[in-house]
């Protein structure tokens, strides 16, 4: 499958936006093993894509190349009209415009969740401290935890720590925020909070990339959703097509299994 | 944490509260329980406690009967108590050594007043247990003892046909009853402590730990003022027991003096932490934490060593030499931190540190002369300039970045210059001091230098680029196969024949720099531990939240790491600390010497080793245990919460 049959699947009004990531026939390998083979895809200003697939397909080596916490081998990666290359500076400026949640929230436990917030908007975006922490303040009013600003990670549970990572990611202003997994280490009852952040989140007009097993997440809030298995995009449409009348023997299946 | 909320019922009380109540009722047991119930369980159990019980009262007899011999010249270890632990730091000038411990006093009471933690604190009960405990030990040691040996009214000890003779056991008891009474006082106090009632809240009676160390240490204080224990005389270059002088008379005003600091800066620092905000609390810890750094060389270059200061070269040289670099090096970092300045920065910063380490291999190649002191502030220019790139933007941080640069080169170019004036104050050796307190202060710079360069070396071995990784991993090999003492009189012998014509090297500072060296490997193994045990995802999300290397290095990496291997890092201080020992084999006249062979060469002293070498050993105990425990506390409380 091509990717002009992808984008036919997308809407006119979509495809007039300005492209915010694009991949090129990436490819990567883990040595001998190939991750990624021939990674095609555009994602739009302020679309919400999710990327679906089973266990070992590719899906985090995928959103990781995205913002250089893994190298891809061959292929093009433009993000915002940036190109990755080696070049120290490219990623610096991607990385400051990719906003990034991981499934383990990787926060950082030695800090509190104001400073786990605010340390790389001043070391970075060299704010003053006040102006950072004001705007700390405001983006956990956001995510609906404005009380735990003066504690530790490991006081707060999955469900406020992966919050509190979020926050984190927006004190960067990224221009895109990329989720892997966010949902998959908490437990149930908690899961809905995070899920309703990143819908108020997508709802404000970020471009999302989420890499996610919540379908009901897929099915309401994604504008398109890519498929992967074995390091491939086998098929990619709005989540009508994808959950009504999917393509692809391989999508059937999986979606057979995981519904 | 993530339990829901709901807790398992029993009966009509949640079990959360059960749990959280059993621990005060264990402390109600009472001690023929506590006896019965750990001591003598089972048959075979009580055969253990017996047979190593009575092991434990055969050896404590042995050495009751060491130390309370008549025979023993305890007399040498107190008549020399100055000297085990300053060396001869000379007489007239020693009020310079009771600043130092005031200076200590004040800042560690201020520190603790304003950081250390409140916790639940210790339950009187607990301190009556623990008195109890004593009075019972000072009871048996007091029976367990041999009964003394007669003495004659001529000074010598009675004998008769088959060796000395001995008070009879009642005599003996009787003998004793100074030590009785100190156990009696012991019982008693624990007696009055248990009576103490509970509080109104129900939670038993307890004292900050803190309180109770500084009610503790004002007993000994006070004791030197209802009694004049000790012996002591150093005068004129000569030891002499002084009979009518005693280590209480001569020092209790000085000790009630540092305990008095002590107390008050505690109480100030207190009221202190009481009045501000948290945000005024962290700026208060790092104005003490800088402190704590500088006093040391502050009190032994400054205080100790009274350096004779030449103010026509420090008019001439010194000043305008840090001014040149103040001023200068203030405008290159705030031209550095321009906005927009971008790679041409990083490219200026490089040549600088180039034009650093030019001025180095000129150095040791003499190719041109250059005072020690301009190639070190063109080095630490270089190493500000590097790290520039990090305060640029916003006003006010390039201005904190320029404000930093003026204090640094403030306070090197003064210890520069200290340092390089010789002291007004003459020993009869070398050294400035000896005994305890070279153990002291070579184990504090050792400890102060090596920390830095084996993190650096850590990092180095943990780095991706391979030179930096081979060059650290060959010198913490080479370091960690070589004998300490053979590093010691490598620097100390081979060392100061190889330096440039213009350079010299003092004993003190080329052992220091023996110590550093050995020390710094080990310590960069105990970080590297650390490092390692930082999860990939913290590097993940540094990179992620686009910090750079250095920055995730010093925020997220370093923070953790340290506090995880804290443990075995306490075990290399403990280590260094007693390694200074060595310093006695390459001539240093530290605290070891001076039990081993210093006193047993006084004449009224001739040949009394043991005795010296029991003192000293003990006195490392005491530092070493103390260093340990507070470990302890440390990991304790960076543990709770924070992780
Ligand atoms: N660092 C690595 N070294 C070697 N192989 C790797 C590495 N990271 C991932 N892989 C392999 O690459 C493949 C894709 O992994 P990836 O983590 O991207 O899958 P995924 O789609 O995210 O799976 P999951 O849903 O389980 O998270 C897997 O087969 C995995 O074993
Ligand atoms: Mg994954």
């Amino acid at each position: 499958m091509s990717i002009s049959d992808a984008t036919v699947a997308v809407s006119e009004e979509l495809a007039a936006r300005d492209d915010m990531i694009v991949c090129r026939g990436v490819d990567k390998w883990f040595g001998d093993f190939q991750a990624l083979s021939g990674i095609t895809a555009t994602i739009k200003e302020q679309e919400i894509v999710v990327v679906l697939g089973p266990s070992g397909s590719g899906k985090s080596t995928w959103i990781r190349c995205i913002n250089r916490l893994e190298a891809h081998q061959s292929g093009q990666i433009i993000v915002d009209g940036i190109e990755l290359t080696n070049d120290l500076r490219n990623i610096e400026k991607i990385r400051s415009e990719v906003g990034m949640v991981f499934q383990q929230f990787n926060l950082f436990p030695h800090l509190t969740v104001i400073d786990n917030i605010t340390l790389a908007p001043i070391w970075v975006r060299r704010k003053s401290r006040p102006e950072a922490e004001e705007q700390a303040l405001s983006l956990l009013e956001r995510v609906g935890i404005p009380e735990q600003a003066q504690k530790f990670p490991g006081q707060l549970s999955g469900g406020q720590q992966q919050r509190v990572a979020i926050a984190r990611a927006l004190a960067m202003e990224p221009r895109v925020m990329l989720f892997d997994e966010p949902t998959s280490a908490l437990d149930p009852e908690m899961i809905k909070e995070v899920l309703d952040v990143m819908e108020e989140l997508a709802r404000s007009g970020m471009t999302m990339m989420v890499v996610t097993h919540e379908m009901g997440f897929a099915r309401e809030v994604a504008d398109r959703i890519i498929f992967m298995e074995e390091g491939e995009i086998v098929e990619v449409g709005t989540p009508h097509h994808f959950f009504t009348e999917p393509a692809e023997e391989r999508t059937k299946l999986f979606l057979s299994q995981v519904l | 944490m993530a339990d829901g909320g709901d807790v398992p019922v029993i009966g009509d009380k949640p079990v959360i509260e059960r749990v959280a109540a059993r621990p005060a009722e264990e402390t109600y047991r009472s001690p023929g329980e506590w006896v019965r119930k750990n001591l003598f369980p089972t048959p075979f159990n009580s055969f253990l406690t017996v047979a190593f019980g009575l092991f434990v009262l055969f050896s404590a007899r042995g050495l009751l009967n060491f130390v309370f011999s008549e025979e023993r010249g305890w007399d040498a270890v107190r008549t020399n108590l100055r000297l085990i632990f300053t060396h001869a730091y000379p007489e007239e000038q020693y009020v310079r050594v009771w600043v130092c411990v005031g200076v200590v006093a004040v800042l560690a009471g201020l520190s603790l007043g304003l950081f250390a933690s409140r916790g639940d604190g210790l339950r009187l009960r607990k301190i009556a247990n623990g008195l109890n405990a004593a009075a019972v030990a000072i009871a048996v040691g007091i029976v367990l003892r041999e009964p003394s040996v007669l003495v004659g009214a001529d000074g010598e000890t009675v004998r008769d046909g088959d060796g000395v003779v001995r008070q009879s056991f009642a005599e003996a008891m009787t003998d004793r009853w100074g030590w009785w009474l100190v156990a009696a006082i012991f019982a008693v106090i624990a007696l009055a402590l248990r009576r103490v009632p509970e509080r109104s809240d129900g939670s038993p009676s307890a004292v900050q730990a803190l309180d109770f160390a500084v009610g503790a240490l004002a007993v000994p204080v006070i004791s030197a003022w209802v009694y004049p224990w000790g012996h002591y005389a150093f005068a004129d270059g000569e030891f002499i027991a002084e009979p009518g002088r005693t280590v209480a008379m001569s020092t209790k005003l000085p000790w009630t003096v540092m305990w008095v600091l002590a107390v008050a800066s505690l109480i100030v620092g207190r009221w202190v932490r009481s009045r501000v905000d948290e945000r005024v609390l962290a700026r208060l810890r790092v104005v003490v934490s800088c402190t704590w750094l500088l006093v040391p060389f502050v009190l032994y270059w400054v205080v100790l060593r009274d350096p004779d200061l030449d103010w026509d070269r420090i008019l001439t040289v010194d000043m305008p030499l840090a001014l040149a670099f103040g001023i200068g090096g203030g405008i290159v970092l705030r031209w550095l931190t321009k906005d927009g300045i971008g790679e041409f920065g990083r490219i200026s910063a490089v040549a600088l540190l180039g034009l650093a380490a030019f001025h180095w291999v000129a150095a040791f190649m003499g190719w041109y002369p250059m005072l020690q002191k301009v190639r070190i502030s063109f080095l630490l220019l270089a190493v500000m300039a590097l790290l520039a790139h990090n305060f640029s933007g916003e006003a006010a941080k390039r201005r904190r970045l320029v404000l930093a640069w003026f204090v640094i080169t403030t306070v090197f170019h003064y210890f520069a210059t200290v340092m390089n004036t010789p002291s007004t104050v003459e020993t009869p050796t070398e050294a400035l001091i000896g005994g305890f307190a070279v153990t002291l202060v070579v184990a504090v710079f050792t400890l102060m230098l090596s920390f830095p360069l084996g993190v650096v070396l850590a990092l180095a071995r943990t780095s991706r680029l391979p030179i930096f990784r081979v060059m650290s991993t060959a010198y913490i090999e080479v370091v960690r196969g070589v004998p300490l003492i053979t590093i010691l009189i490598f620097f100390v012998v081979i060392l100061p024949l190889f330096l440039p014509a213009n350079m010299e090297i003092s004993l003190f500072a080329s052992a220091t720099l023996g110590y550093t060296l050995f020390s710094a490997a080990y310590l960069a193994e105990n970080v590297r531990g650390g490092l390692q045990s930082i999860r990939r995802g913290q590097y993940e999300a540094s990179d992620a939240v686009g910090l750079s290397t250095v920055q995730r290095t010093v925020f997220i990496v370093l923070p953790q790491s340290l506090r995880a291997s804290i443990p075995p890092l306490v075990g290399q201080v403990i280590a260094t600390f007693k390694e200074t020992s060595l310093l006695a084999i390459i001539g240093v006249f530290d605290i070891l010497r001076m039990a081993n062979s210093v006193i047993p060469a006084q004449t009224q002293f001739l040949g009394i080793k043991r005795e010296g070498l029991l003192f000293v050993s003990l006195v490392y105990w005491v530092f070493s245990y103390m260093l340990s425990k507070q470990s302890q506390r440390l990991e304790r409380r960076l543990g709770v919460g924070e992780r």
